[in-house]
């Protein structure tokens, strides 16, 4: 019954992790000695390591897409904070360095080796430490800017929710041992429970429960999505854009993990049919209430970040909802759902970025007019825009479509879950009221006098192609796997 | 990927439509090149696979998985019918394509977006010929409608040709409806959409449902092939440049709808075509033929005089459809598509020399000032009146032949159209080729440049030889057609008699082009025609006048009140309380972030752990 945990685990696992740690670290180290090197070029370093390390990842076994993803998002916002050092500078404020300092490139990068880290967990305190690793590592990078009062608020609610959410873990954790005597998530010690007397089940569904609810705090699901909108709008905009994709891949990966033992047993049938409907009631009321707490909290939003912040809180929601199915293939879902969110996030937040570099503004009504001078860039944030929606020929439409057919596969088994289905259409017919109304701001409305002009530059502006491109592909995607 | 190859026909219009859009939008001599260049290529390509030097399978993709084994794929199915349907598309494409560079010279509009409108069109139509489902060929129909929109409202600065758009694609949307709700009938009750597996399975179908079904994608049909009632649009859409009427509203697009029906009726097999339903098209298309030809009768504009031929022609293969004679309509289809863009593409040498006059009562005495032209109109119009020996008398006969054999009514009908359709043609060619010129544009006509000639006579070559049973057999768009062989029966003496008639006629009231104006006008039936039968100004007046303004007060009070005042109010109501609570949540207090947290988790731990 006692297994070392070390034991579990091979150091060729950790690989991605440890490069990526060697990185972060020269990256400290040449920040503190070679200052001659202008400090926005370790974005461009890290940035590449990090892509460079998703692609070593791809492919193979379970959750490793989920790292390389995690990594990809990673090197796409280091890439954008390379042309937005000048405002990260100017937020950071202290006057004795023109750069800023280095840790805003070297701490994604730990942040990455967490995931990589968390997608090979097999127990709860591999799952907990790797965790832990990205959480600490977004507090200071979400309270980066020291003179900037909304980026210090959003470090230190970050931090006081984030320990809050910490704790529920522990508890979580705590509990699973004491129901289990073990930390390993897998079946059989799960199994070994539901053999043992009712009230141990019992206890160990507390355990699922807080476990969970700890990690939803990653995700963003409701109760545990109050710090997002808050964090997302004060932290540097490539910082809200590691949050939004990479922290949030990694929340799943982890949830994945932890419902790992179930979904095993669901598939094998060893599962009690009422331990699954505790299991999807449960998640039924967090999903219903994500997504209405996400789509419907967007609607008034004026700040772009703010808005984005919601919309990651509703496509949790779509997310959530493959769980109820989970029999069936959730794994990979998952993937393409986050990678669709992601490319379309990522791409949503370089355009905030560019746009506040130029304009000094972060509200949507900063986007005004750009669709007749800046036509190109107009173009990319549509296309982001519409996946986000969910529209047709994007990739984001895929990823919905797949969204409501695991609804309907999973309400053929239990019927009430018919009634998300409503709720689903509300939350994705708001979507296209309040991601259009950026587009609505760049096409529709005049720029006014005094709206500077906005130049893509080059990096960013490949960023966002890049994922445009992919969004398109993944659109056509289907179509093009089976060339 | 040579196995791949009829995927060329789709991708390659398309992406040169996509290359002239954003890259050659000022480029309009590139852009102009490119698509000719596309389109004689898919041409080559065609002319390459029905010999049999390229390979014709290709791969089907299953593009969105949906339930129960079905799926929305996209495929091709290559067979004959598809091919023989793609020489058309792609040749009379072509030629018009090169008739284009000499009718749009000088155009001050974009040449760019209209062939990059072309290009679209071919990968459209192209779509739908090819398509192995439903679902497919639903994307290709939406997509000529847009792209006969854009091509309709090219000259956008002019107000009709904006409205004529406008018209084309909305009432086009009226029939796609009811095809979208064919479409799922078909899904619900063949359990597929691929046409190769619809065979067989209308047995077990009850004939209510197949009614129905097969009423509903008609609907489709009535909308793209301008049936009555919803013909509407297309004498309007000859607003559109004269190549675009010829390939998109005379040759090829408003063919899709008789296409559609054949490929069905060949898949699906006769059983699916219950009795009701065949009444129903073969009535819709004799009244079509009937009435457009009646009103081709009194219009004075060269190209609305074929465009109502063009509805009466459809109307003929509609009703061919409703008789279960596919072979005889799509026989009809393929000789109609050469000589009518034949006279769409003459109508439009004629409009330019004249100096884009198309009033023909301003015309006269063109056969001395542009004799190769008319020559070949005159080809065309003897082609459409079904003269023994050209291409239409064939397939008109065969028309007859099978009305003749199933319903008498339909074959008076066609009988009666034959000779109507003789008299308004040869009404055109005496006014405006005989007599005097009546206006300046005349006066200077004289015959157009080669590239608008070379496809006016590679067209008179079509049709007359098209007809012959030694072409058709291997050209006609339908499995193993064979023309059938010619009995000198009633039809015969009919279309005969029917031809005589209607040139004795036009000859007594219109001379030999010395009227200067028309004896038949004046009087109200003149008038009623003139007006197309007061349908227009009915749906202006009764349907959008009246029947939807009531509707749309109605609606507009369910809006007002109940959805805007109620719902939409009270859920704004709702949802910005709903944001005010979470303001007063998100009230930047911490401690307050930290209690909604706490319940939520509370009550989840409740459901886990309590409700066990």
């Amino acid at each position: 019954m006692t297994i070392n945990p070390i034991d579990s685990y091979t150091w060729a696992q950790f690989a991605p992790s440890f490069a990526l740690v060697i990185v972060a670290a020269v990256i400290l180290m040449a920040d503190s000695f070679l200052t001659s090197i202008p400090r926005r070029g370790y974005a461009l370093i890290a940035g590449f390591a990090a892509i460079i390390t998703a692609f070593f990842q791809c492919g193979g076994e379970l959750l490793n897409p989920y790292a390389a993803l995690a990594c990809f998002a990673t090197g796409l916002s280091l890439l954008i904070s390379y042309d937005y050092s000048k405002v990260s500078c100017a937020g950071v404020g202290a006057g004795d360095s023109e750069d800023g300092t280095g840790e805003l490139y070297a701490l994604p990068l730990i942040a990455a080796a967490g995931i990589c880290a968390l997608t090979q967990a097999s127990d709860l305190i591999m799952l907990f430490v790797s965790l832990e690793v990205v959480t600490l590592s977004s507090y200071v990078l979400a309270g980066y800017y020291r003179r900037n009062q909304g980026s210090i608020e959003a470090g230190i609610k970050y931090l006081v929710l984030g320990a809050f959410s910490t704790g529920i873990l522990v508890f979580g954790a705590a509990w699973y041992y004491g129901m289990t005597g073990s930390f390993q998530l897998d079946a059989l010690t799960v199994e070994s429970v539901f053999r043992a007397d009712p009230a141990i089940c019992a206890g160990f569904l507390v355990s699922m429960a807080l476990l969970s609810l700890g990690i939803c705090f990653k995700v963003g699901a409701v109760p545990m999505h109050s710090w997002i909108p808050d964090v997302y709008q004060g932290a540097p905009t490539p910082v809200s854009a590691f949050l939004a994709v990479a922290s949030k891949t990694a929340g799943f990966a982890a949830l994945l993990t932890i419902f790992n033992p179930i979904m095993q047993m669901q598939v094998q049938g060893s599962l009690a049919p009422e331990v699954i409907s505790i299991f999807v009631k449960a998640l039924a009321f967090v999903i219903v209430l994500t997504l209405l707490v996400g789509n419907l909290g967007a609607i008034n939003q004026r700040n772009a970040k703010r808005l984005l912040g919601y919309s990651s809180i509703g496509q949790a929601g779509f997310i959530l909802v493959f769980f109820l199915d989970y029999g069936n293939s959730a794994c990979f879902t998952i993937f393409t759902y986050l990678l669709a969110y992601g490319l379309a996030t990522i791409a949503a937040f370089a355009a905030i970025a560019v746009v506040r570099k130029h304009r000094e503004s972060e509200e949507i009504s900063a986007f005004q007019g750009l669709g007749s001078s800046n036509p190109f860039f107009a173009f990319l944030v549509t296309i982001s825009m519409a996946s986000l929606a969910g529209v047709p020929l994007t990739f984001g439409f895929i990823a919905k479509l797949e969204s409501f057919k695991s609804l309907i596969t999973a309400s053929s088994v239990i019927p009430e879950l018919i009634w998300i289905l409503p709720v689903m259409i509300l939350a994705a017919s708001v979507g296209f009221y309040y991601y259009f109304k950026i587009l609505r701001a760049m096409y529709w409305d005049k720029a006014q006098p005094q709206d500077k002009p906005v130049k893509l530059p080059l990096v960013t502006g490949l960023v966002m192609s890049v994922c445009c491109l992919l969004i398109l592909l993944g659109g056509t995607l289907p179509l093009i796997l089976k060339f | 990927m040579t196995a791949n190859l009829p995927w060329l026909f789709l991708l390659l219009p398309l992406s040169i439509a996509a290359i002239n859009w954003f890259f050659f939008s000022k480029k309009p001599g590139m852009a102009a090149a490119l698509s000719t260049v596309s389109a004689l290529s898919t041409l080559a390509l065609c002319i390459g696979m029905l010999m049999g030097c390229c390979p014709t399978e290709s791969v089907s993709y299953n593009w969105l998985p949906m339930f129960n084994g079905i799926s929305l794929n996209v495929g091709i199915l290559a067979d004959d019918m598809a091919l023989r349907m793609m020489l058309v598309v792609t040749s009379i494409g072509s030629l018009v394509h090169i008739f284009s560079l000499g009718y749009m010279k000088g155009d001050t509009s974009n040449l760019s977006r209209y062939f990059a409108g072309l290009s679209i069109f071919m990968f459209s139509m192209s779509c739908i010929v090819l398509s192995s489902n439903l679902a497919m060929t639903f994307i290709g129909w939406e997509m000529v409608g847009l792209s006969s929109y854009l091509l309709i409202g090219h000259w956008f600065n002019k107000d009709s040709a904006a409205e004529a758009a406008k018209k084309a694609f909305i009432t086009n949307r009226v029939g796609d409806f009811g095809f979208l709700i064919g479409i799922v009938l078909v899904v619900s009750a063949f359990g597929t959409l691929e046409f190769a597996e619809m065979s067989g399975r209308a047995a077990g179908i009850a004939p209510a449902i197949l009614t129905t079904t097969i009423i509903c994608l008609f609907c489709g049909a009535v909308g793209k092939s301008a049936q009555f009632p919803l013909h509407v649009w297309l004498p309007d859409a000859m607003e559109g440049p004269t190549p675009v009427s010829a390939l998109i509203h005379a040759a090829t697009m408003v063919a899709a709808g008789v296409y559609m029906l054949v490929r069905l009726q060949v898949s699906m097999g006769a059983e699916a075509f219950t009795p009701t339903a065949c009444q129903v098209i073969s009535i819709i298309g004799a009244i079509t033929a009937l009435l457009a030809a009646l009103m081709a009768t009194q219009q004075d504009d060269i190209k609305r005089v074929l465009a109502y031929s063009t509805l009466s022609q459809l109307g003929y293969m509609v009703m061919a459809v409703g008789l279960m004679a596919g072979e005889a309509a799509m026989f009809h289809l393929y000789t109609h598509a050469w000589f009518k863009a034949l006279l769409f593409l003459g109508a439009g040498a004629i409009i330019v020399a004249c100096h884009h006059e198309q009033d023909i009562w301003k015309m006269g005495n063109l056969k001395k000032r542009m004799p190769i032209t008319v020559s070949c109109f005159c080809i065309g119009t003897l082609a459409l009146i079904a003269m023994p020996g050209f291409a239409g008398f064939f397939s008109k006969e065969s028309i007859l032949m099978a009305a003749w054999d199933k319903s008498p009514f339909c074959f008076w009908i066609g009988a009666s159209v034959a000779a109507l359709t003789t008299f308004y043609m040869l009404r055109v060619c005496i006014i405006a080729f005989l007599g005097k010129e009546r206006g300046h544009g005349a006066e200077h006509a004289k015959d157009v440049s080669p590239s608008m000639l070379i496809p006016l006579i590679l067209l008179s070559i079509m049709a007359v030889i098209s007809g012959y049973g030694i072409v058709a057999n291997q050209l006609v768009p339908f499995n193993g057609f064979e023309a059938g062989g010619f009995h000198i029966g009633v039809p015969f003496y009919a279309g005969t008699a029917a031809l005589i008639l209607g040139a004795i006629a036009a000859f007594a009231i219109y001379g030999f082009g010395g009227k200067q104006k028309d004896p038949l006008a004046g009087n109200c039936i003149s008038k009623a025609l003139r007006n197309r039968l007061y349908i227009d100004a009915f749906y202006d007046k009764v349907l959008i006048g009246g029947i939807q303004y009531v509707i749309s007060e109605v609606i507009d009070f369910i809006d007002g009140f109940l959805i805007r005042g109620i719902i939409v109010q009270g859920f704004a109501y709702g949802v910005s309380s709903f944001g005010k609570l979470l303001c007063w949540m998100q009230g930047s207090s911490l401690r307050a972030y930290g209690i909604v947290m706490a319940l939520g988790a509370i009550i989840v731990i409740f459901i886990m752990a309590f409700t066990f």
